[in-house]
């Protein structure tokens, strides 16, 4: 150690090590883009495999089938006339589908307010009891009446009904004798499975599960009825169609960009391919030629989705609560009729049932390139890594410059990193070492202060988007049809305002940044250093939970670690202002939508629902590490606009 | 083979009986056949042997199992009540437990005995050596009740025999509960071993293996317990074997060969004609509301083989099977069974010959009118389960219902937790769930008395009694909160990821004065502790060893290597040896070459 400190205090003093920094910082930029773009090459993806062998996918036969198929017709008339008829009805047919199967029935309602909009509904649920069983593990089938997309659920709802008939046929509808050996009421299974029919996709399986495990609000949601044990797997049915389908298309993010244990995922592609013959699709990807493009294009579709952090299907509510869940969509048109799905789905919980202990073998964190493909954290996390390393690097770089004398940074002034003029000028400070070797006292109040409170000052914008509406509405809670128009209106405007200050915001703050409290180079130094210090922080702890939401962030804030104040150049500080303005979150936000043709109205009131609801932090991230951070830097550039009108005034 | 083997067995305990038959009032057993909702059985054995204190104290033993005697004997034993159990009652469809849930332990197994001890470190030690020899004798882990899973109970066991008012300052009360055991065969055999007639006669000849543990829920209970008569005469020991188990009348009558269930064909489904999309490829299934037609060897796979000699041959105590069935219900049985109607209209009894094969058959239902037997309700429902997520705390809560509608319902309730599950008893809340008004709803008033023994860390677990009660028509919730503690390394099970099993909660109903008092347990708890990667140890052990038998080998290597210059070598006579040898062979080889070489020269040539 005693020869590592000299050595460091020199390199410490070395003004050439300033220099350098904006160039290790693109540098690592860079490596980091085009390590996420190697991930999908065969080097660095690896195939899947079952990591439990408890499971055994695709080892049983499946016998569903046959004049379960009659039943399964019926009841999918039954589902059509109950949605013709009205929702009323619903939950007590259910209820009595259940329980002319000899199971155990309960209803739970819910409902939330969140953007001044009510959701609200009945959820069904019967519990199939092991029959030597302890109630200490269950496994849930879940189909949701509507699905994500507001679809009627009718072959998806009618598969479970069927299968739950299917898994406990007692009660002594038929007559065992000694020709017919046919008689049901398997002691196969050794856990409970609970039947789940929520009244919607995106509400009742939270507000199930939270009942579930205690965690609602009893004024929003009513407390279960009936429970079983721990929870070791869910899956969902998605089919909302009556012809055959060609593929399952199999989703898997979870809330705030948590996954389930990829052994499930596995295990889902393992039966439906290996033992059904039935294709699977994940993110969309309807053609998948299994070429570079296809699996970038999988693999970026699954960052996006995972970065939203949104629920994508049914199933993403249990992912926090440390269940494992997957949704199988039915989708295309093709060969496989509904008994192929309910053997799927029969031979999945085969499997599940299978397992001696909760899934924990396998990954948590991984991105899928194609159904058989997956990239593991320790592969992937690199390249969000090196991005968020650049913003620590420039922090340091700026804490070391800011601590010289003015006269040292004199030669290093203009210094901003893209010219390689500012590396000769720092050849010249070389020159005088004893000079920059002296540390400079750093004013820390000012930069402290205005990072601090940048910072606190996203809580405005996450309060007004999650909370505006409500806050309108609150008196009376509008229900559906009328509430979609004036809430989405309300929103919109809301955004667009706050858009269009956002846009005047930093040049307000540079005006007043300049004119109240005329920050000596120093502290503006000193406000980007802590800024970037705090971005690469957050961003870098952000990384180990949620991947994508930080690179993509890391990606959208690199130019922070560039914007310096040129007062000399004011036109070029304009162009950068105007750049800058165009990154925004709230312009990003834009871009988005009009790129993903979705309304920005629609996106604020999903977001402000998954605040609500799911418990979703994105949003924190978004206006608490992400804004405050672009503020700071547009504050910077606009600030040299302000001093060099001062110049021309005076 | 086994004709000839039973008709010996037959002979030679017919001979045994003749020479016994004063003594046979000391055996006695009972089957109870009762059918329950929807489609189920309740099978009810019931064997009771008795053995004077005094020929217990010399050790002649007749009836009562040697093998338990002597150990009851050797650990100072006075009372004794071991459980096997499986499976959970379904309290809803099946109503009251049999016995009331006094001869049913929670998942897994439970015991609990009275041990005479001066002190409490001898009753520990009794108590060890009584679970170790019992472990031995049940082939189950009743061993692994150690320090932390045994509690003391205060108010929820009383002794259920009598005993002399010199012994009972000297009684110890310790139980201990082993929630995961998995019972089964093993566990069977060695039950069947401790009756007289092993399984071979009797009730006992129909209990499987394979139909008891595919039971709904099955328990296997044995309570030992002194008995004085009240006309004074001399004390007994009684020893009381049960088996209960709720049998799938379907799932029973399945044939073993052939036990896939397939769905059935279409044409046997019953379909609902009314509904105006009915079709030959539409039906909507309905319920039919007949009773199964089942008989004694479809559902035991077995029929019963004679009775047991040993019993009474007169008297009430001679019908060895009963069925609790409406007198309507014509029922047939084998030749030579005497049929016993009691009045009621819903209990019917069989006397059995000694040597021939018994069965029945309950045809199908003929009409609609013939009552099922009624049901009695239980006094209280109870189900408990966790509330809360994550790895670092969590709560138990336990719904206690009363479902009658005038009487209030006090109960005992006990809870044995491990040491890991560290409650916070401030948290311990009843709440009254449809709290009116005027109805006590505090604390307070529903909670009368706690016994509370905190755990501490390694050493004993929880112990928690509470005395409470729920009044009429009305549902209290009883919850409280716990830490989950983080577990050294090497105290994990190997399938740490499934969790921990927490031993079901025991709720003793306090009835009425002279009764004795009913007992529910809940179902047994899974419980996820943090768990480490057990993978990265193991990955961090393969690692080090890696560079240990690097480092070790190459520092071993330039300890005990000497490094010598060739030129140091000397030449030996073995070296010089094999070098002739050597440059001899070389040259023979190299002569044949060259022969074959000019042979070849001369044939071109």
């Amino acid at each position: 150690m005693a020869l590592i400190f000299p050595a460091v205090s020199t390199l410490h003093r070395d003004p050439r090590l300033l220099g350098y920094s904006p160039y290790v910082s693109t540098l690592c930029i860079v490596i980091g883009v085009v390590w996420l773009l190697l991930l999908p090459l065969n080097e660095y993806s690896r195939q899947t495999y079952i990591s439990e062998n408890a499971l055994l996918p695709g080892q049983v036969h499946t016998y569903f089938g046959g004049s379960e198929q009659h039943v399964f017709k019926a009841y999918k008339r039954e589902v059509e006339v109950l949605n013709t008829n009205g929702t009323d009805l619903v939950a007590a047919k259910l209820d009595e589908i259940f329980k002319s199967a000899g199971l155990k029935v309960a209803r739970q309602k819910y409902e939330y307010t969140s953007s001044g909009k009510r959701h609200s509904g009945e959820n069904v649920y019967s519990i199939l009891h092991a029959p030597r069983g302890d109630a200490t593990e269950a496994v849930v089938l879940v189909a949701a009446w509507r699905n994500m997309s507001g679809e009627l659920n009718e072959s998806g709802v009618a598969l479970v009904l069927t299968l739950a008939r299917y898994f406990k046929s007692t009660k002594g509808q038929f007559l065992c004798n000694s020709r017919a050996n046919h008689c049901l009421g398997w002691s196969l299974w050794s856990k409970d499975i609970i039947f789940l029919i929520t009244a919607d996709s995106k509400a009742g399986p939270q507000a199930w599960v939270d009942a579930y495990h205690d965690a609602h609000s009893p004024t929003s949601v009513s407390s279960l009825p009936l429970k079983g044990g721990v929870l070791q797997g869910v899956v969902v049915v998605d089919y909302p169609f009556s012809h055959h389908f060609e593929s399952i298309h199999i989703v898997y993010d979870g809330i705030n960009g948590q996954l389930p244990n990829l052994d499930l995922f596995n295990t889902a592609v393992s039966i439906a391919s290996g033992q059904m013959g039935i294709g699977t699709v994940l993110q969309q990807m309807w053609k998948h030629d299994d070429g570079y493009r296809d699996r970038l294009r999988t693999m970026l579709r699954g960052m996006v989705n995972q970065g939203l952090g949104h629920a994508s299907g049914p199933h993403s509510s249990f992912i926090p609560y440390h269940v494992d869940a997957i949704t199988l969509q039915a989708v295309g048109e093709g060969s496989h009729d509904e008994m192929a799905l309910g053997r799927t789905v029969e031979s999945l919980l085969r499997s599940l049932n299978n397992l001696l202990e909760h899934f924990h073998q396998s990954f948590f964190f991984y991105l899928l390139v194609q159904a058989n493909r997956f990239v593991s954290i320790g592969t992937y996390l690199p390249s969000a890594m090196l991005i968020v390393v650049n913003f620590t690097i420039t922090a340091m770089s700026l804490w070391v410059q800011s601590g010289r004398p003015e006269a040292a940074n004199a030669n290093l002034r203009g210094h901003s990193g893209q010219t390689t003029k500012s590396v000769k000028a720092d050849r010249v400070a070389d020159v005088t070492p004893a000079q920059s070797a002296a540390v400079a006292e750093r004013k820390l109040f000012l930069p402290l202060v205005f990072v601090i409170g940048a910072h606190f000052l996203g809580v405005v914008p996450l309060y007004i988007f999650n909370r505006s509406s409500e806050k309108v509405f609150s008196p009376r809670p509008i229900s559906w049809p009328r509430a979609t128009n004036m809430v989405y209106q309300m929103i919109t405007i809301v955004f667009f305002s706050f858009t269009a200050f956002n846009f005047i915001l930093p040049y307000v703050s540079a005006v007043i940044l300049e004119c109240y409290f005329h920050p000596t180079r120093q502290e503006i130094l000193l406000i980007k250093s802590f800024s970037l210090l705090l971005l690469g922080m957050f961003l870098s702890a952000l990384a180990t939970l949620n991947f994508s939401l930080a690179f993509l962030i890391g990606l959208s804030s690199v130019p922070l670690t560039f914007v310096h104040p040129i007062p000399r150049h004011p036109k070029i500080a304009a162009v950068a202002g105007i750049f800058m303005s165009l990154l925004a979150p709230t312009m990003v936000l834009i871009c988005s939508s009009i790129y993903w043709e979705i309304p920005v109205g629609n996106i604020l009131i999903e977001a402000a629902f998954g605040w609500d609801v799911w418990g979703m932090w994105t949003q924190v991230v978004v206006w608490c590490v992400w804004w405050p951070a672009w503020l700071t830097g547009t504050v910077l550039l606009a600030s040299s606009l302000v001093k060099s009108s001062n110049k021309q005034r005076s | 083979m086994t004709i000839l083997a039973l008709s010996f067995l037959l002979s030679s305990l017919v001979v045994f009986f003749a020479s016994f038959a004063s003594a046979s009032a000391d055996y006695h057993e009972r089957l109870l056949l009762r059918p329950l909702p929807p489609s189920s059985l309740l099978a009810s054995f019931n064997f009771r042997s008795n053995a004077s204190s005094s020929s217990f104290e010399q050790q002649n033993f007749r009836y009562f199992p040697r093998s338990l005697g002597q150990i009851l004997q050797h650990a100072n034993t006075r009372e004794l009540h071991l459980r096997f159990s499986l499976g959970r009652w379904d309290a809803e469809s099946w109503g009251e437990r049999p016995w009331g849930g006094t001869r049913e332990g929670g998942t897994g197994v439970e015991l609990w005995a009275w041990v005479e001890a001066v002190s409490d470190e001898e009753a520990d030690a009794r108590w060890l050596t009584l679970t170790n020899a019992l472990s031995g004798l049940f082939c189950a882990s009743l061993n692994f009740i150690d320090s932390t899973r045994t509690i003391r109970p205060v108010m929820s066991f009383q002794p259920s025999g009598h005993h002399s008012n010199s012994t009972i300052p000297n009684l110890h009360l310790l139980h201990g509960a082993l929630p995961r055991e998995p019972v089964c065969t093993e566990n069977l055999t060695p039950f069947l071993k401790l009756l007289p007639c092993k399984g071979k006669a009797g009730i006992s000849s129909l209990l499987d293996g394979h139909k008891l543990f595919d039971a709904s829920w099955q328990s296997m209970s044995i309570d030992v317990r002194p008995v004085c008569p009240e006309d004074g005469s001399e004390c007994i020991l009684e020893i009381d074997q049960t088996v209960d188990m709720v049998l799938d009348i379907e799932r029973s009558k399945r044939h073993r060969d052939n036990p896939i269930p397939r769905p059935r064909p279409a044409e046997e489904l019953i379909c609902d004609p009314t509904k105006p999309y009915a079709s030959d490829e539409i039906c909507y299934p309905l319920d039919s509301a007949f009773d199964q037609p089942w008989s004694l060897s479809e559902v035991f796979g077995r029929p019963m083989k004679g009775s047991c000699p040993l019993t009474e041959s007169d008297g009430e105590d001679s019908e060895a099977v009963c069925i609790n069935i409406s007198d309507q219900r014509g029922i047939y049985s084998s030749p030579g069974a005497v049929e016993h109607k009691y009045p009621g209209g819903f209990f019917r009894c069989y006397k059995i010959l000694d040597d021939a094969e018994f069965d029945f058959v309950i045809p199908k239902g003929q009409s609609e009118n013939i009552p099922s037997t009624p049901l009695d309700h239980p006094l209280l429902y109870a189900e408990r389960s966790f509330t809360g997520h994550g790895q670092e705390r969590g709560g138990v809560q336990t719904l206690l219902t009363n479902p009658s509608h005038d009487s209030p319902v006090e109960f005992v309730y006990l809870e044995s937790l491990p040491w890991f599950m560290k409650t916070y008893l401030h948290t311990l809340r009843a709440k009254l769930n449809n709290a009116d008004k005027n109805s006590p709803s505090d604390k307070e008033s529903l909670i009368k008395e706690i016994y509370y023994r905190p755990a501490l860390d390694r050493h004993r677990g929880t112990q928690l009694e509470i005395r409470m009660l729920v009044p009429a028509a009305s549902t209290v919730t009883l919850s409280y909160d716990f830490e989950k503690a983080v577990l050294r390394y090497t105290e994990y099970p190997p399938d740490a990821n499934r969790g921990f099993d927490v031993a079901p909660a025991i709720i003793k109903i306090t009835t009425p004065a002279g009764k004795p008092p009913l007992y529910i347990r809940t179902t047994s708890l899974l419980l996820p502790l943090p768990t480490p990667d057990f993978s990265m140890p193991y990955n961090v052990i393969i690692l080090t060893s890696t560079v240990m038998a690097l480092a070790f080998g190459s520092i071993f290597n330039l300890l005990v290597r000497r490094f010598v210059a060739a030129d140091e070598v000397g030449t030996s006579w073995h070296l010089k040896a094999s070098k002739r040898i050597a440059g001899k062979i070389r040259g023979l080889t190299r002569r044949v070459r060259r022969k074959g070489k000019v042979e070849t020269e001369a044939k071109v040539k």
